[in-house]
């Protein structure tokens, strides 16, 4: 729930997100465009600065959500500073490094300027955007429905699991072994249930299968996505230029 | 006042052989205030369902405005434009995170333009007090904030009818208040309410007619002022007689609290106050 507090609780949430994702396209084309790792670095920096201190996303907040992506990065980063002879022995490849630390900063900066889209942007406005941008109809549905009931479940398997605990259910493992399956079962057929539920819920109101949604509306949002795109415009000189 | 809802000796069984309703029949009057007032399983919310078509009686009918319920798509949309309905539990009906959008669907369907769409959004929103909350996201608000927003969706469709299965059920005292002061609101437009509850003293201060049901039947119908008269079919219903009646009848068995039975226990104290300082 982390992105999810970040994406509320920033300056620049009644920024339209037309804005936000030029501009984290912008980061994406910087980072693909710096010709070393320094300069991928530093557009990797400047969007974290861009988040942090422009859009106002804790720093301590930025870094733990990044930490799993970082952490993952770093692995692969790592394996591929690896090298597997013929004889199935392994060693350190130093002559990869030049190449691993070129991979390694472009994702960097990759992953600010997604994280700086989704901190700083509810997901129901970057459906909005998407919506905008025609994507397929049936994927925005599901991802309007999955969303919801993210929230939904996680609520039906924290009280579960809380009567289970409560009627020591976990108490040795062989019990918590039980009612892991009997939790699992429950929301297999609260899934069922709750489907069927929303569907009766949206045949009520009209609805033929197609779940048609207003998008939210954002103020000056010409003039924000004309200073996004110049910004993003920026960004990529920049990145050019650093090397 | 003319007949807008009708029952006519409606019958369901559900796939699994239970029975719903048996022979239900009862009358909903233009702009009125009903409650559907029955036990768990009563058949209060198979009727509801039934008034919106959401089921098909296995035999009888509905009738909307004099006319039967017609089942195909075009009927069923003209039905449902007018006749809305609101679940019992809201996570059951709201299937977007977000408020505005939520509150859409509605009247998109509906096939309105989309300036006309965003002024009924927020006429709705403001109807139920939601419209300083439209921006937050629906995994956010209370219980009773997100029964609000499926009244507001439904609402927004500008329908004759609400139904509410159980509005009043989850909610806290003071969210009860203010759901029946938006319910007031509400009738005071003209939109005429049916709900189910099985509170026989909120149904007894609040509705105009009160709809007895016990087993999938309609047991007697009758102005919500009259139930002290049918304290027999309350009790074949298995309901007790309002809190406020039997406190009446005891006071007045002392010559206190006037001759006619107040409607809530507020009216009571407030007849009894006004005869102390007088």
């Amino acid at each position: 729930m982390l992105i999810e507090r970040a994406a509320y609780g920033n300056r620049w949430r009644r920024v339209t997100p037309a804005a936000k994702g030029a501009f984290a396209l912008a980061g994406l084309i910087a980072a693909f465009a710096a010709p070393t790792p320094a300069s991928a670095l530093l557009v990797a920096l400047l969007l974290a600065g861009v988040a942090c201190l422009g859009a106002g996303v804790a720093p301590a907040l930025y870094l733990r959500a990044a930490a799993p992506a970082v952490g993952f990065l770093g692995l692969s980063g790592l394996t591929l500073l690896l090298a597997i002879d013929s004889d199935f022995s392994w060693r350190w490849a130093p002559e990869a490094w030049p190449r691993v630390a070129a991979l390694t900063a472009r994702s960097l900066a990759a992953l600010a300027a997604l994280l700086g889209l989704v901190l700083t942007t509810p997901l129901p406005d970057l459906i909005g955007l998407l919506r905008r941008l025609r994507c397929p109809a049936l994927l925005l549905d599901l991802m309007v429905l999955c969303y919801r009931m993210l929230f939904v479940f996680s609520a039906a398997l924290h009280d579960t699991a809380t009567a289970q605990r409560a009627r020591l259910g976990y108490a040795s493992p062989r019990l918590a072994r039980r009612s892991l399956g009997l939790l699992a079962a429950n929301l297999t057929l609260q899934v069922w249930q709750r489907a069927q539920g929303l569907h009766r819920a949206a045949l009520a109101r009209n609805g033929d299968g197609a779940l048609r949604l207003l998008s939210p509306e954002f103020a000056h949002a010409r003039r924000d996505t004309a200073c996004a795109a110049v910004a993003g415009a920026l960004l990529v000189i920049l990145a050019r230029l650093a090397a | 006042m003319s007949l807008l809802l009708e029952a006519c000796a409606l019958s369901h069984v559900y796939p699994d052989g239970s029975v719903g309703l048996d022979g239900c029949s009862l009358a909903i009057r233009s702009g009125s205030r009903n409650a559907l007032l029955g036990s768990n399983g009563s058949g209060k919310t198979s009727l509801l369902l039934h008034f919106n078509a959401l089921l098909q009686p296995t035999a009888g009918g509905v009738r909307f405005a004099g006319q039967p319920v017609d089942y195909r798509r075009s009927g069923l949309n003209a039905l449902r434009r007018r006749v809305g309905l609101v679940f019992q539990n809201p996570d059951r009906q709201l299937f977007s995170a977000s408020v505005i959008e939520d509150v859409s669907f509605g009247p998109l369907n509906l096939g309105l333009d989309e300036a006309t769409v965003r002024r009924r959004v927020a006429e709705a929103l403001a109807a139920v007090g939601m419209s300083e909350l439209a921006d937050k996201p629906v995994h956010h608000l209370s219980f009773g904030q997100k029964k609000r927003v499926c009244i507001a969706g439904v609402l927004a469709m500008q329908p004759e009818v609400l139904l509410l299965d159980e509005p009043m059920a989850g909610l806290d005292a003071a969210m009860q208040v203010e759901l029946q002061a938006l319910l007031d609101r509400l009738a005071g437009h003209g939109i005429t309410i049916v709900l189910s509850t099985h509170d026989v003293d909120f149904a007894y201060r609040w509705a105009d007619d009160i709809h007895l049901l016990a087993a999938g039947r309609c047991l007697a119908s009758f102005a919500a002022a009259d139930l002290p008269q049918h304290a027999l079919p309350l009790r074949t219903a298995g309901q007790p007689l309002p809190a406020v009646v039997e406190f009446h009848r005891a006071l007045a068995g002392h010559g206190l609290g006037g001759s006619t039975p107040p409607r809530s226990l507020d009216a009571l104290l407030a007849h009894l106050t006004s005869k102390d300082t007088a």
